[in-house]
């Protein structure tokens, strides 16, 4: 089985220990990764897609081309790579005039977009393409003991008639519970579940609003569920959740401080991945935790 | 003339712009005029849970009744997540979400867009990455990675089909950012 994976621009330059995290757990599930060499940013939201329709799926077509030509489908791990990728290959196929004007642009580079690979999130192609309890069979060690709360994160699941990988319901998701729940772990639930934790755009036009939206969100995760860890299914909210809680113990709007890490991290060290190289960069402290997965 | 007038935010219908609603639909809000004011979207989104004023619904509104400089002199529509709740709840299929991003076209066209994304903007078309940390490198080393990752950082072909792209969709027509010339390129966080 080969994927190609494209990594995105918060993964590679902010939280390389997530793209590492990846790079170790599928192959050691028996999938190959490409690299979809010359791959380039999705493009995200607050850039293209605000400026017009067709520039948007231009520059997504042919990171979708890179992949076409070699007959595979996408991974990807950040959540707006995700949504910007399947929101753009959605459009084209609901217009085919839009995927026209979209083919004549990427004319002047010698592609052309047709729209047959397939984009998936990492966890979702693991949870259909090998299952969970495969999973549980490959790991050597397990999160067993330990209470996780989840934070699945907005482009998982909205708006879900884009997505390859759909949801039951995008207001419960289980898919996220079922796979850290075959890590061994104990996932506890919370009322702000599918609240959003507030990074990205809002983080860059009001931090205030933004860390108030995440307080009520962690606030929610201590009462409620008080776990040893937090897992994301997300990079954006892996970024949020790593840095917002020391910004707000700065300002004394909170006194705790939770453990956070992507699912694939979690994954990685459970099929025995160095913990610096898949988790090294974390700013929340998750050494103690990660010393209750590894045997001493 | 102010279209909101004072503290007390009495709207001068009158003010209105009309043309607003036809340029909304052009650049990809087609669906502005089903929406039967409902307010499904506000309820499952996430600006008004953390108190901007103007959020899906409230843009909406704010378009039919052509309010063009409420709209361009308050920043919440570059705050929106992206999150699509909105479109999974709306019952009219009206696409918000698509509103608020053909808003923010609207923005660009007269030049009203935050620095942030000129920045991102310009660091896509120098570097092929919205989001750029100029000491990725370091950080990139440190968990025992190449220092580029294979994206057009490594490849500068694709680089400059990147940016054949750009110069060649509206972006380049409208000159938010220099093109043609090779780019300096510095940290830029989206
Ligand atoms: S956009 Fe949809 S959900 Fe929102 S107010 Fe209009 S009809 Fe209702
Ligand atoms: S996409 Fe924007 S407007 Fe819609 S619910 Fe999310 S934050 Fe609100």
């Amino acid at each position: 089985m080969k994927v190609g994976f494209f990594i995105g621009c918060n993964t590679s330059f902010n939280r390389p220990d997530l793209e590492q995290a990846v790079r170790h757990a599928f192959p050691a599930l028996g999938i190959e990764l490409d690299d979809l060499e010359g791959q380039s940013c999705c493009p995200t939201w607050g850039t293209l897609p605000s400026v017009d329709v067709v520039g948007w799926c231009a520059v997504s077509a042919r990171n979708h081309t890179i992949a076409e030509q070699k007959g595979l489908d996408i991974v990807t791990v950040c959540g707006s790579c995700y949504g910007s990728l399947s929101e753009a290959k959605y459009k084209m196929e609901v217009d085919p005039e839009l995927k026209a004007k979209v083919n004549e642009v990427l004319q002047t580079i010698g592609r052309e977009y047709k729209g047959t690979s397939n984009v998936r999130l990492t966890y979702y192609y693991l949870y259909h393409e090998i299952g969970p309890e495969k999973i549980r069979a490959s790991l050597k060690y397990t999160l067993g003991g330990l209470k996780v709360a989840l934070q699945p994160g907005c482009h998982t699941l909205w708006p879900s008639k884009v997505y390859y990988d759909k949801e039951e319901d995008p207001f419960h998701p289980r898919v996220l519970k079922e796979m850290v729940e075959a890590l061994g772990a104990t996932v506890g639930h919370y009322t702000r579940l599918i609240d959003c934790c507030g990074m990205g755009a809002m983080r860059s036009t009001d931090m205030e609003k933004s860390l108030n939206l995440f307080r009520r969100k962690i606030l929610s995760i201590k009462e409620e569920v008080d776990p040893d860890l937090i897992i994301t299914g997300c990079s954006s909210c892996l970024i949020q959740f790593d840095t917002a809680q020391e910004m707000l113990r700065r300002e004394k709007k909170i006194n705790f401080e939770i453990p956070v890490l992507h699912f694939m991290q979690a994954l990685a060290i459970c099929l025995g991945a160095d913990p610096e190289k898949v988790a090294g960069l974390a700013r929340t402290n998750v050494k103690s935790v990660i010393g209750k997965i590894l045997p001493s | 003339m102010s279209q909101v007038q004072g503290g007390i935010g009495i709207i001068n219908l009158s003010a209105g712009d009309p043309s607003l609603v036809n340029e909304i639909k052009e650049l990809g809000g087609e669906e502005l005029l089903e929406c039967i004011q409902c307010a499904k979207c506000a309820a499952a989104c996430p600006m008004v849970l953390a108190g901007f004023p103007f959020f899906n619904k409230r843009v909406i509104q704010a378009i039919l009744l052509g309010l063009r400089d409420a709209l361009l002199d308050d920043s919440s529509i570059w705050a929106c997540q992206s999150c699509n709740r909105c479109t999974e709840v709306c019952p009219r299929e009206v696409n918000p979400f698509e509103i608020i991003q053909a808003m923010r076209r609207v923005a660009i066209r007269e030049f009203a867009l935050p620095t942030l994304a000129i920045e991102g903007l310009k660091s896509l078309y120098d570097t092929g990455h919205a989001v750029y940390l100029a000491g990725a490198g370091n950080t990139r080393a440190k968990v025992g990675l190449p220092e580029k990752p294979p994206s057009t950082l490594s490849y500068p072909e694709a680089l400059k089909e990147v940016r054949t792209i750009l110069e060649n969709t509206e972006l380049a027509e409208l000159g938010v950012i220099p093109m043609g010339e090779s780019g300096v390129t510095d940290s830029c966080e989206v």
